[in-house]
């Protein structure tokens, strides 16, 4: 057996068998093979009153939707903060140590934090002195905004330091080298920088979208009650009272869970396809 | 594609360092000449190579190509090529496309690019290599993609920055000879930094000594080995006999006796120092005529295929190299001859003397 192998088995078995016993328990219980409630017969039952509820498709386009606009914001964000670190005096240092000042703070937190800070009764409406009403809805508003920038603030500092990870190894020699063989700023970031950078960017990127759509806290704290992200909407049929919708939890649970499956899938295939050509 | 590069009083200091990389250095490269640049580990080679490409800016000074200045162009635009000691070629990229780089990046079409670099792959002999990626190479491999994608560039100069120091001994006889040839095609001005005098002497026109950030000498590289300008330099060639005296009139006073120097020869009068290489220093039979002083052997090791051996005469240690099969005995009384044409002398200089010859002493060497 080859030796990396041996090395990750400490990590990989106890993930794998958390993983596989959650995702084996989920599967069975969003089948009806529920404890307490239900009967001994496995069904596709909640996965039928779910998609029936007319809940599971807004929560999928809501969901799809803040961790799109969310990640993208990340990586634009992260990407650019990489390149400040990796290439400036100050960017190293400073930016750093917010990146990485950022990434133990948990989401709970920065939710929390968040809403003191943009709710119509936040630290930022007193500082500009705005009046109720005259505030925008950053918080439980239409647009989600405070939940796509507790994404976008935290996911943004991952992907810096992974991406700076990445760009630090090679790629300033890369891209001088590439100046001296005739490319400017444009051809060398084109060219060089990001190439280097883009299987960095698929990886993290992808962890960021996947880990906004199945976070349940943060749009639970600063979203708004309808419709309701996949998450929250598991999370509010698994506690209510009526133990009958349980399996739906789970349904809506194993939907999100296949959603991130697809992502993840296409992004390794697209992660496998970096080759550029000049 | 080549150019005459005149470096003129080049000087840097890193805002972090206490003395300057390169101070005043002057240098000036032909066009289609090649120029070894040699000294030891941090004194200035690759600063000069990064500020003549354009990846840093001299404190002061300036850099001409063809008599214009070249300091105001990024390093896109100056037309000056490098290849470092890694290959660093770029992983993401074909073989094919790292090597069409340069010339669509001078604006040729893919295909035209493409045909471009077939070509300079034949040209280092790896025809059929441009489909592979990059990490399917070797070491040797990697540094010929390397030297290719420069020269693809078509730049007017080529700066090489130890780009074989990383090789082993065949391979590096390989790029030698290879580099041997694209010069006798191509005919690139070229400016390389080496740590290797064997490499300097045999791929460059001149070598350039830097030592402390100072240009100390610039010349054939065998005047260099024989009449070295300053201690400096003689030492840092590898230079090991040394005798301490006093010049006065056209001979040189010392432990040895008079020692008379070549018609010609330029020295100041005053304290000195005479050095000879110990290449050049011959062991003569003690009755020997040619013999300018004598003393006893006191040391001889093995050094490559020849032997090393040190006598000792009028208490100054002489080192000299002789050919394999000499019958050496240490204890020996021998004669020592200095030939004429190989004596330099010296401003005296207060840096450390170069090493004795190294112990255990062989006590007979056949």
């Amino acid at each position: 057996m080859k030796r990396f192998v041996l090395l990750i088995l400490p990590a990989a078995v106890p993930t794998a068998l958390v993983l596989g016993a959650a995702v084996t328990m989920g599967v069975a219980q969003s089948m009806g093979l529920t404890p307490v409630a239900g009967g001994p017969q496995s069904s596709l039952d909640a996965y039928s009153a779910v998609a029936s509820s007319g809940e599971l498709a807004p929560a999928v386009v809501i969901s799809l939707s803040i961790a799109l606009v969310a990640t993208a914001i990340a990586i634009a964000v992260g990407f650019t903060t990489a390149l400040a670190m990796t290439t400036t005096r100050f960017g190293s240092k400073v930016l750093k140590g917010l990146a990485i000042s950022t990434i133990p703070i948990p989401h709970v937190i920065g939710a929390a934090a968040i809403g003191l800070l943009l709710a119509d009764s936040g630290w930022l409406a007193r500082l500009f002195g705005s009046t109720a009403g005259n505030w925008p809805q950053f918080v439980a508003g239409p647009w989600w905004a405070a939940t796509i920038i507790e994404y976008a603030w935290k996911e943004s500092a991952f992907i810096a330091l992974v991406v700076a990870a990445t760009l630090s190894r090679d790629a300033d020699e890369l891209a001088k080298t590439a100046a001296v063989l005739g490319a400017g700023p444009a051809a060398r970031m084109r060219y060089v920088t990001m190439p280097l950078a883009t299987p960095a960017l698929i990886l993290a990127g992808t962890l960021s979208f996947v880990y906004a759509l199945g976070s349940f806290e943060v749009p639970w704290l600063l979203g708004r009650a309808y419709p309701e992200p996949l998450p929250v909407l598991a999370y509010r049929l698994f506690t209510s009272t009526d133990l009958e919708v349980r399996p739906q939890a789970f349904a809506v649970s194993m939907v999100t869970m296949a959603i991130a499956l697809v992502i993840g899938v296409s992004a390794l295939r697209l992660f496998r396809r970096q080759v550029v050509t000049a | 594609m080549t150019a005459a590069v005149d470096l003129v009083n080049l000087t840097r200091t890193y805002p972090t360092a206490s003395a300057p990389a390169l101070k005043g250095v002057d240098l000036t490269v032909e066009p289609g000449q090649a120029v070894a640049v040699l000294g030891p580990s941090g004194s200035g080679k690759t600063t000069l190579l990064r500020l003549a490409a354009g990846l840093d800016a001299p404190d002061d000074g300036d850099i001409r190509l063809n008599g214009a200045s070249v300091l105001h162009l990024p390093p896109q635009r100056r037309g000056i090529a490098m290849v470092s000691q890694r290959p660093l070629l770029f992983p993401h990229m074909s073989v094919l496309d790292n090597v069409a780089f340069g010339p669509r990046m001078a604006g040729a079409g893919r295909m035209q690019a493409r045909n471009t670099a077939t070509r300079y792959l034949e040209l280092v002999e790896l025809p059929g290599f441009g489909r592979r990626r990059t990490t399917e190479l070797s070491g040797g491999q990697q540094q010929r993609i390397a030297l290719a994608r420069a020269l693809a560039a078509t730049p007017q100069v080529l700066l090489l920055d130890e780009p074989f120091s990383a090789l082993d001994s065949e391979l590096k006889s390989q790029m030698h000879q290879l580099l041997l040839e694209l010069r006798a095609v191509l005919q690139p001005t070229i400016i390389m930094v080496t740590h290797d005098h064997h490499e300097a002497m045999l791929l460059a026109d001149s070598v350039a000594i830097i030592i402390g950030g100072m240009l100390q000498q610039h010349g054939p590289a065998q005047s260099l080995f024989t009449h070295p300008q300053s201690l400096a330099v003689s030492r840092f060639l590898g230079g090991r006999n040394e005798i301490s005296g006093e010049m006065r009139g056209r001979a040189f006073h010392c432990k040895l006796g008079v020692l008379r120097l070549a018609d010609g020869t330029a020295c100041a009068q005053g304290r000195a120092v005479m050095v000879i290489r110990q290449e050049a220093v011959r062991l003569v039979e003690l009755t020997a005529t040619d013999a300018d002083t004598r003393g006893i052997i006191t040391h001889a090791v093995a050094h490559g295929a020849r032997t090393l051996v040190e006598v000792c005469a009028e208490g100054v240690p002489l080192q000299c190299e002789v050919p394999p099969g000499t019958p050496i005995h240490v204890g020996d009384h021998v004669g020592v001859a200095l030939p004429v044409s190989q004596r330099q002398v010296l401003l005296d200089d207060p840096c450390p003397a170069p090493s004795r010859v190294g112990t255990p002493a062989v006590e007979h060497v056949h």
